[in-house]
């Protein structure tokens, strides 16, 4: 436990002798800043005294509670803690592992009474010290926001420090084990990133060609209704072109089953980050205390791969309850899985190389 | 180039138990080719100093290194502290100073320290202390709180020794200690050596400066292509190479020739400076001060005048140079570990 204790304080040292890290902190101060500058009334949303007309979000259609959540899943983790804050973190922490095993530096911590697991372990764990805390900082910040601002003290927001801490040891297993095979930082950074996009790439292609699928089946079960419960049999031009709708349908379902089956079947194999971040909306947004971000529009232009004849809130509501099918340990369990094989194999490199 | 070297001595089969290393039969190939070390023994006492000596390459970091488990060896028998090697017990008990090391510049020589000691598992308090002491007693008591970043190379090794010695070890491993110091610091690290060794503990010192270990070490092993070729005190290393040496005028003596264990040096040959005219050098293998009486009695008893006369010992120059020399060829073996 000592040898633990000091390689967490070594670590903190670390950070905090970096200004990078003092940068983000800073940052996620300011963003959070923002959302409190932000607020909402009636007409729409006010920022400093100015008011901005938005027939989206008043009070009459968003409680200011749900305001500020949504400002917080969306704005503040999936893009400011999902992405801006964890290519920061990508950038401070991809040494960690290559100056663990850097000639001179591993020679001193081999030397002492601790196993290599352990110390390769536990070094990974520190990796994680730099999310967590950017997390804890925006997520109290955030609670702060939220309760005197939304007036709702939302605990739940904590949530966002293990599923955000999660989703960055997804991303720091990688960037460890090209850390301990390359012993380079710039290596580490740019493959990690890589992966990254490639996962990414992967999951909005599983999800596009998830929402074609849906479609596809909404539409045909929808025209199948429809010519079921027409009232007029002579209206032979709108049976022609429902049966010809139907067939074109049906003839294109082969195609949206093999590719989501290809699609899902290599995702499954790879971390959800995507989906990791997309627990917090489950339980933020989907509870009791507000409505779903998706559900606010029934109307409105359908997406590219939207059914005709399916109106856009319920093929949206469609698409959602898909994704949600998928429970918190398959995403979770998948990723571990991931997660544990890529850095069982960093560990068997790290432990087996002679330095 | 030379071929494999052959030992030269080995003394160390008389050293009883008390050894504080006693490693037999250490084998390490990388990769498939390079055989770094070929069945070394190394045998260091408890309580001294002991030099490795060896040219680049000849597998002394290696030997340390799977001491400390840094390299894992082919195979390695015997002891470290009375344990197996890597045995975290041992480990604990071991300080060490790695050559080329690179601590944190963002800590302080006070942090470096207790950093030092927490992964040796040593209590906060006693680390405390330690460290403050051991900061005073390199000379760095006054740089303790500030940053590494502001340390000179000389006063990062400095840091280093401290670190190796929080943990009150019983053994200290050290890898070219006095590595960027300046001559002050290296006689200062040097009575700190003395200082450890008369506080009981061992010290293994890895250096590349003959005139260091000549000056410290009880003990030395010198090690050439990853094989061990001495092992010994230096005067049992330097005993075959002793003899007498003594400057007469005039030419040899005719019973000089006679002897196989005399040889003749003529003026024109001899170094020493100072000596002129016609003279000449005899030299008395394996003899010394004593057995030379009866020698430079039968020289006065001839009317020869005795221009000089001493025992003259190889220097561990000397000696290395021997080690890494090819007996049979009198090429130097070439550098690195052997193919």
């Amino acid at each position: 436990m000592m040898q633990t204790v000091a390689i967490f304080v070594g670590a903190y040292r670390e950070l905090s002798a970096r200004k990078i890290f003092w940068l983000a902190l800073a940052i996620s101060l300011l963003v959070v800043g923002l959302f409190a500058c932000l607020g909402i009334n009636e007409t729409g949303i006010s920022f400093l005294g100015w008011t901005f007309e938005s027939p989206m979000f008043s009070t009459n259609t968003t409680s200011p509670e749900t305001f500020y959540k949504l400002l917080f899943v969306n704005l503040g983790v999936d893009w400011w803690l999902g992405v801006l804050s964890t290519l920061l973190a990508l950038v401070t922490t991809c040494g960690i592992i290559p100056d663990l095993v850097a000639p001179g530096s591993i020679d001193l911590l081999l030397a002492k009474p601790i196993t290599r697991t352990r110390l390769f372990l536990t070094k990974y764990c520190t990796g994680l010290l730099f999310a967590a805390l950017q997390v804890f900082v925006f997520s109290t910040a955030s609670f702060f926001v939220i309760g005197l601002r939304g007036g709702a003290w939302e605990w739940a927001l904590f949530a966002a420090v293990p599923i955000v801490t999660f989703f960055y040891s997804l991303l720091f297993s990688m960037c460890a084990f090209i850390g301990v095979l390359t012993r380079s930082s710039v290596a580490s950074l740019i493959l990690t990133l890589l992966a990254w996009t490639i996962i990414f790439t992967i999951n909005i292609s599983e999800s596009i060609v998830n929402s074609g699928r849906i479609a596809n089946q909404m539409e045909a079960t929808k025209i199948e209704s429809e010519l079921a419960n027409t009232d007029d049999p002579v209206d032979e031009d709108k049976l022609e072109e429902l049966t010809g709708d139907l067939e074109k349908t049906l003839a294109n379902r082969p195609t949206w089953d093999r590719a989501h089956f290809w699609f899902f079947g290599v995702k499954t194999f790879l971390p959800k980050t995507t989906d990791t971040l997309k627990l917090l909306d489950r339980w933020l947004l989907d509870g009791a205390s507000m409505p779903s971000r998706n559900e606010e529009s029934e109307r409105g232009p359908q997406q590219a791969f939207g059914p005709k004849r399916v109106k856009r809130g319920e093929f949206q509501r469609a698409v959602k309850a898909d994704e949600q099918s998928h429970s918190i340990w398959w995403v979770l369990g998948t990723s571990l899985v991931f997660e544990g094989i890529v850095l069982g194999l960093a560990t068997v490199i790290f432990v087996r190389r002679d330095y | 180039m030379a071929s494999a070297p052959n030992a030269m001595h080995d003394s160390a089969n008389d050293l009883g138990n008390d050894l504080a290393i006693d490693l037999t039969d250490v084998h390490k190939t990388y990769g498939r080719k390079i055989r770094a070390l070929q069945g070394v023994t190394l045998q260091v006492r408890a309580g001294e100093i002991f030099g490795l000596l060896g040219p680049n390459g000849a597998g002394k970091s290696t030997l340390v290194k799977i001491m400390m488990t840094i390299v894992r060896p082919d195979t390695a028998k015997g002891t470290v502290l009375n344990r197996g090697v890597g045995d975290p017990v041992a480990l604990a008990r071991i300080g060490y100073l790695p050559e080329h090391h690179r601590f944190p510049t963002y800590l302080t020589g006070r942090q470096v320290v207790e950093f030092s000691g927490a992964m040796s598992k040593v209590d906060r308090a006693t680390r405390k202390k330690r460290a403050s002491e051991l900061l005073d007693r390199v000379g760095m008591g006054d740089w303790k709180d500030r940053p590494l970043s502001s340390y000179s190379k000389g006063m990062r090794q400095r840091v280093g020794l401290a670190a190796a010695l929080v943990n009150d070890p019983q053994l200290v491993v050290l890898d070219e200690p006095t590595d960027g110091v300046d001559p002050v610091g290296r006689r200062e690290i040097r009575d700190l050596l003395i200082g450890i060794r008369d506080e009981g503990r061992t010290v293994l010192l890895n250096s590349h400066l003959l005139s260091e270990i000549e000056n410290v070490c009880s003990r030395v092993a010198i090690l050439v292509q990853g094989r061990l070729v001495a092992q010994g005190t230096i005067d049992e290393l330097t005993s075959s190479s002793r003899r007498y040496e003594i400057v007469v005028e005039g030419s040899a003596p005719a019973w000089c020739a006679e002897s196989a264990s005399v040889r003749m040096i003529p003026a024109g040959q001899m170094l020493s400076a100072g000596i002129q005219g016609e003279s000449c050098r005899l030299v008395f293998l394996g003899l010394d001060a004593l057995g030379a009486q009866s020698i430079l009695d039968r020289l006065r008893s001839e009317q020869r005048t005795v221009i000089a006369a001493q025992t003259v010992r190889e220097s561990l120059e000397d000696l290395f140079m021997r080690a890494v020399t090819d007996p049979t060829t009198g090429l130097i073996y070439r550098p690195g570990a052997a193919t």
